[in-house]
């Protein structure tokens, strides 16, 4: 044990204070292994430094294991080998630009890689084509060095070049880039800055904690591709880093690649790699029931129980962010009133919603998107249970005793329609009759702006929100006063700062004090309800070993593998 | 999807006398049993769609504990993916398809009636650039005019009775104008414009009682593809909402679950609007050959 | 002949153009943008405003029109929005694929809806006839959604001898093709068994009271020659009339069996257009199955004219 505190001690030394930050926070089981990894990995500690950390707090040999599907697993592998997936068509043309659907991101992340990892199964940031990265003192500059030896698939080198050329693309406003989603007010073109050739500066509009994770595999537009790359035409050659280069690419059909025998972490396990489209679940589900395809990158619980009641097949779950939001017009009567807004939510059974939704593949949500699977998430904030007798009194005392009448708009979109009965029935109970219009999705978003939105104008409306590998954007876009997805036209100057503060805080003691600020500040106010989180989900054939999925359904073969 | 017209040159021959044929066409309708049995059907729906309620439990109700339940004593049809009694949802989602299918089939009646009448009378310029119009709604394929009449009016059971309304127009107008076609050169027209009655009044007044037999006719038709259109547009999500129960949206909702083995959650409704379109084209069918033989 | 069918194809053309604008000018109300449903909702706006620009879709409405029909006229059929790609090979596979559907339906359909016919024909008035037709009937008006229910649990849950999904596995071979088409395409023969066998009663009646029927029965051709020789040679005309004009309908009706069956055909991608607002594409392939139903309603009505010398001078309609 004595040696142990002096070994830490000798590795604390040179550390920067935010690291040793994290020591103690480790050290004083503020936070778990699991949880310091991840965090480390943010600020950029290197694995070798972290694990020697975790040896001399003696709990090296705490709780390792993560689902297990990476990695590797008992029977004969089967030398190279050809691995068919089934996987949503994409919806377009894939661009890396342009990119916003499952299944366009999952064929970006085949042969194009990013400078960070968020990798799903171990809920770690782990380093890609870039080996470490660095904040300064407030996190408003973030310094990462770039992998040597790496070789694009036209066989010229990775530099500091096209990461800017990447970058700026993404970030510029001019240009049809998905990633402004997220690079708005965060990075600007004139941010990204070439150091040497194998080192690139960005300079944040505003600190960031979290900045890594926007340039990671979670920001799936992010992939690094050669300078002067014409996005539009990326199709054609699908040149990347990656594990596997493109063979054939037919739209609305298919996909194949193969194995990049160049690759900087040495060549695949497979010999190739081919994936099937499909515009829905069940063709999905009988093709691997048949034998057809061996792996379903992402599925969904509802018309997949013949998946999860059988033992014949892996299933991958993955802890994800993944929500339905339902928002309540705060400018409008009868929801002004907070008291109106939590009665709705007082109203919902939402284990009984996980068990019945989602076969339990689920997690109660607590109507704000700090989702368990964030380790800044405070998880001691009460949660919130179904509670008609104080709903009814709530509704009576906010001047409706015999309740009201209003329509909940929403999308065909997975299990939401299903959702929004749910949700409807749950509020006859309090007296309030929600008549639902549920429509296509192309008619609910409309042109996604103010006026011209069914889900940003309706006064009860219910979307869908993907996964992300932190919480910023779910707590700005549809939160914050001129957040531009703010369906709930919630406005709160209080909330607003204390994002404000989380997105800047670079420790996790800090962020996760916020959070237990803003997870209370949304209780009370109840802008909005999230009624669960859902789990990813990815299916394989028993003799399929060494996938790596993501929840945003993404796929990453690399160390995939076939027993015979 | 087809609600392509059969050939209708026959019916359109067909120029129903007056009067004591009446009487001869009931007897002839009711001594057959397709009537029999189309009525028998229909009149079952008609009660299920009045008094179903008073009959199966709610068929809103929701159970999040006993969902995808398998037939059984307590019910009959089994559960959905809400818990909800298949049975009920099924008897009372005979009530919204009855109230759309005539109204829609009335809408497109009279609209094609008008335009039939028009080109068939008129003929020439009129015709031709009628029938322009009516080839191109034709050949548009329904569900494009579904989807931009559901945009234009948003999803409702209204929205899917003018949408089936103006796409029965140009095939009912087709078969109008055929019948109007062989009218227009008989002599009381001929009499009647010797008088100097003016247009409307020969279309409406002299000609169209003689073609209400093959409007009759195309009119009990077209109901039963009214049925079939608006199970398929509400299958493709564009007619009324959830969660009231409707047989098509229904169905659409619970086909994935299919090759889960849930089966009874889509057979029943399956079943349920093959059983009524069955009754209602019966019904067209013995009330044609009924006016066949008067 | 040669001006009939000018003139015919003249007010073919106009009903087309007429097609046109009704899908394009209708088509403004669909919801959404095309740049906004590419990038998706949670796009920024700056970048949903740039790809507009790219795509074009921020120009006014007659502008678009314009550009889409200047390219008609020069044999192009333009570029898909939703998928930045050009159209015509797209629409290609499509339509190969719904048609390879249509023929399966067909050659299941067109022998037994004769047969029906025939056999229901020479039955007048008895129960076999009164079964057939009513079968037929109800068979046309039962929707595809329906009897592709059934068809999917008995066949392909239960007995487990179909496959229940039209999308073949890749590189199949024509046999798995067509056996992956078999269930997709009873729907589509069960509607179209109806008329056929109305068609085929039809003219098997309107032939065995004419005048060569009775010639036929007078000079003591045994009935069963008479029967192939006359009677179903001229019940086939007007049979080929109806399955001429319903190839439009067998193309362009096709949603609802390719989104139960999974199938890639010109109803999904029409049906993904419009939902999309992909324009071009949407016109391209309402114009391609309008153009399919004229020509198709042309060649029956020419053929019918031909090959019935006393319908020529009356004209058909």
């Amino acid at each position: 044990m004595d040696a142990d505190r002096r070994m830490l001690d000798a590795l604390r030394h040179e550390r920067s204070e935010l690291e040793n930050h994290y020591i103690d926070e480790l050290a004083s089981g503020r936070i778990d292994r699991r949880q310091f990894i991840r965090r480390g990995a943010v600020i950029g500690m290197s694995t070798g430094l972290m694990s020697a950390i975790l040896a001399a707090c003696g709990n090296a040999n705490s709780s390792s294991s993560s689902s297990s599907a990476a990695a590797s697993s008992s029977g004969a592998a089967v030398k190279g080998g050809s691995l068919k997936l089934a996987m949503q068509a994409p919806a377009g043309q894939v661009n890396p630009l342009t990119v916003s659907d499952a299944g366009g991101l999952c064929l970006l992340a085949q042969t194009g890689e990013f400078l960070a990892f968020d990798n799903n199964l171990a809920l770690a940031l782990q380093p890609m084509l870039a080996t470490s990265w660095t904040p300064s003192k407030n996190g408003s500059v973030w310094t990462f060095k770039l992998r040597p030896g790496v070789k694009f698939h036209n066989g010229s080198p990775l530099t500091a070049d096209d990461v800017v050329y990447t970058m700026q693309a993404l970030a510029d406003p001019k240009n049809a880039s998905n990633a402004l989603s997220t690079f708005t007010s965060v990075l600007t073109p004139e941010g990204v800055v070439k150091v040497d050739d194998t080192t690139v500066a960005f300079h944040l509009e505003a600190p960031n904690g979290n900045f890594p994770y926007l340039v990671s595999s979670d920001n799936y537009n992010a992939i690094i591709v050669p300078k002067g790359t014409d996005f539009a035409k990326w199709q054609q050659t699908f040149i990347g880093t990656g594990p596997f280069k493109l063979s054939s690419f037919s739209q609305n059909v298919s996909a194949s690649f193969v194995a990049n025998p160049d690759y900087w972490g040495g060549p695949p396990k497979l010999a190739s790699t081919s994936f099937q489209f499909y515009t829905s679940q069940q063709p999905q589900i009988l093709a691997l029931e048949g034998g057809q395809v061996d792996v379903i990158v992402q599925f969904v619980v509802q018309g997949a129980q013949s998946l999860l009641n059988s033992s014949s097949y892996n299933i991958i779950k993955l802890k994800s962010a993944n929500h339905r939001e339902l928002s309540m017009r705060n400018d409008m009567a009868p929801f002004n009133d907070a008291r109106v807004r939590q009665a709705i939510a007082l109203c919902l059974n939402r284990p009984g919603m996980v068990q019945a939704l989602l076969d339990g593949y689920g997690e109660v949500g607590n109507d704000n998107p700090f989702a368990p699977k964030f380790p800044s998430t405070d998880t001691s904030v009460p949660q919130r249970t179904q509670d008609i007798p104080k709903a009814k009194q709530l509704l009576a005392a906010a001047g409706h005793p015999n309740g009201f009448q209003t329509t909940l708009t929403t999308e065909q979109f997975e299990e939401i329609p299903a959702l929004a009965q749910v949700i409807a029935e749950a509020a006859t109970k309090i007296g309030v009759d929600i008549k639902l219009k549920v429509e296509s999705q192309s008619a609910y978003y409309g042109k996604a702006t103010y006026g011209n939105s069914d889900w940003l104008d309706a006064i009860m409306s219910l979307v869908d929100y993907g996964d992300r590998g932190v919480p910023n954007v779910f707590l700005e876009a549809p939160l914050t006063s001129n957040g531009p997805w703010n369906a709930a036209h919630f406005k709160n100057p209080t909330y607003d700062n204390l994002v404000k503060q989380y997105v800047a805080a670079i420790d996790l003691q800090t962020q996760r004090q916020i959070a237990g600020r803003i997870e209370t500040l949304l209780l009370q106010e109840t802008p909005i309800v999230i009624p669960y989180f859902i789990d990813g989900l990815t299916a394989t054939a028993s003799t399929v070993h060494g996938v790596n999925p993501t929840s945003i359904a993404a796929i990453y073969l690399k160390d995939a593998y076939k027993t015979a | 999807m087809s609600i392509e017209a059969l050939p209708v040159e026959s019916r359109a021959a067909l120029s129903a006398g007056a009067g004591d044929l009446r009487r001869q066409f009931l007897r002839d309708l009711v001594h057959q049993k397709a009537f029999m049995i189309g009525a028998t059907v229909l009149g079952f729906w008609v009660l299920a769609a009045i008094f179903g309620t008073l009959v199966v439990q709610d068929p809103l109700a929701q159970n999040l504990s006993a969902i995808n339940q398998a037939p059984s004593a307590s019910h009959l049809f089994g559960t959905d993916q809400l818990g909800r009694d298949v049975l009920a949802r099924v008897i009372v989602g005979s009530r919204s398809i009855l109230v759309t299918a005539p109204l829609a089939t009335l809408i497109g009646t009279v609209l094609g009636t008008v335009v039939g009448l028009s080109m068939g009378y008129f003929r020439g310029i009129v015709d031709d650039i009628l029938g322009r119009f009516v080839e191109a709604f034709l050949a548009l394929p329904l569900v494009v005019t579904g989807i931009i009449g559901i945009v234009a009016l948003g999803a409702s059971d209204t929205t899917l009775i003018i949408v089936i309304g103006i796409v029965f127009t140009p095939l009912i107008a087709r078969t109008v104008r055929a019948a109007v076609l062989v009218e227009r050169d008989l002599d009381y027209v001929a009499a009647a414009r010797l008088r100097g009655e003016r247009s409307l009044y020969i279309m409406f007044v002299e000609i169209l009682p003689n073609v209400l037999a093959p409007i009759t006719v195309e009119f009990t038709v077209r109901l039963g593809y009214a049925v079939f259109t608006i199970v398929t547009l509400s299958f493709l999500g564009f007619g009324l909402q959830p969660p009231t129960p409707n047989w098509g949206y229904d169905i659409s909702a619970n086909v994935g679950a299919v090759t889960a083995g849930y089966w009874w959650e889509v057979l029943f409704a399956a079943v349920a609007v093959a059983t009524l379109v069955i009754g209602v084209n019966m019904l067209a069918s013995s009330i044609e050959s009924a006016l066949d033989a008067s | 002949m040669a001006g009939f069918v000018l003139k015919r194809l003249g007010l073919g053309l106009i009903t087309l153009w007429l097609l046109s604008l009704l899908v394009f000018f209708a088509g403004q109300v669909l919801p959404g943008d095309p740049a906004r449903a590419i990038l998706g909702p949670l796009a920024a706006p700056s970048a949903v405003a740039a790809l507009a620009r790219q795509l074009g879709t921020n120009q006014p409405v007659i502008d678009q029109y314009g550009t889409w029909v200047g390219h008609l006229l020069t044999g192009n059929l333009g570029t898909s929005y939703q998928y930045q790609a050009p159209i015509a090979p797209l629409l290609g596979k499509a339509l190969g694929n719904s048609l390879e559907l249509a023929l399966v339906a067909f050659v299941m359909v067109v022998p037994i809806g004769i047969l029906g016919g025939v056999i229901a024909a020479l039955n007048v008035g008895r129960r076999v006839d009164r079964v057939i037709s009513v079968f037929g009937l109800s068979a046309t008006v039962i929707p595809e959604v329906v009897s592709g229910i059934v068809l999917i649990l008995v066949f392909g849950l239960w007995l487990n001898v179909l496959p229940i999904q039209a999308a073949w596995p890749p590189g199949a071979g024509l046999g798995t093709q067509i056996y992956h088409l078999i269930m997709p395409a009873i729907p589509l023969a069960l509607i179209l068994f109806g008329y056929i066998q109305q068609m085929a009663r039809a003219g098997t009646v309107e032939a065995l009271a004419s005048d060569y029927a009775r010639t036929a029965t007078l000079k003591g051709l045994p009935r069963g020659v008479m029967i192939r020789r006359h009677i179903l040679r001229n019940s086939l005309l007007p049979t080929i009339t109806v399955i001429a004009t319903q190839t439009g309908y067998l193309i362009g009706g096709l949603v609802l069996v390719e989104t139960l069956f999974h199938y890639q055909g010109i109803g999904t991608l029409i049906y993904n257009a419009a939902t999309s607002k992909d324009f071009p594409m949407l016109e391209a392939g309402v114009l391609v199955i309008g153009a399919a139903y004229m020509v198709a309603t042309l060649a029956a009505d020419m053929l019918y004219t031909l090959l019935n010398p006393r319908l020529r001078l009356r004209g058909v309609e």
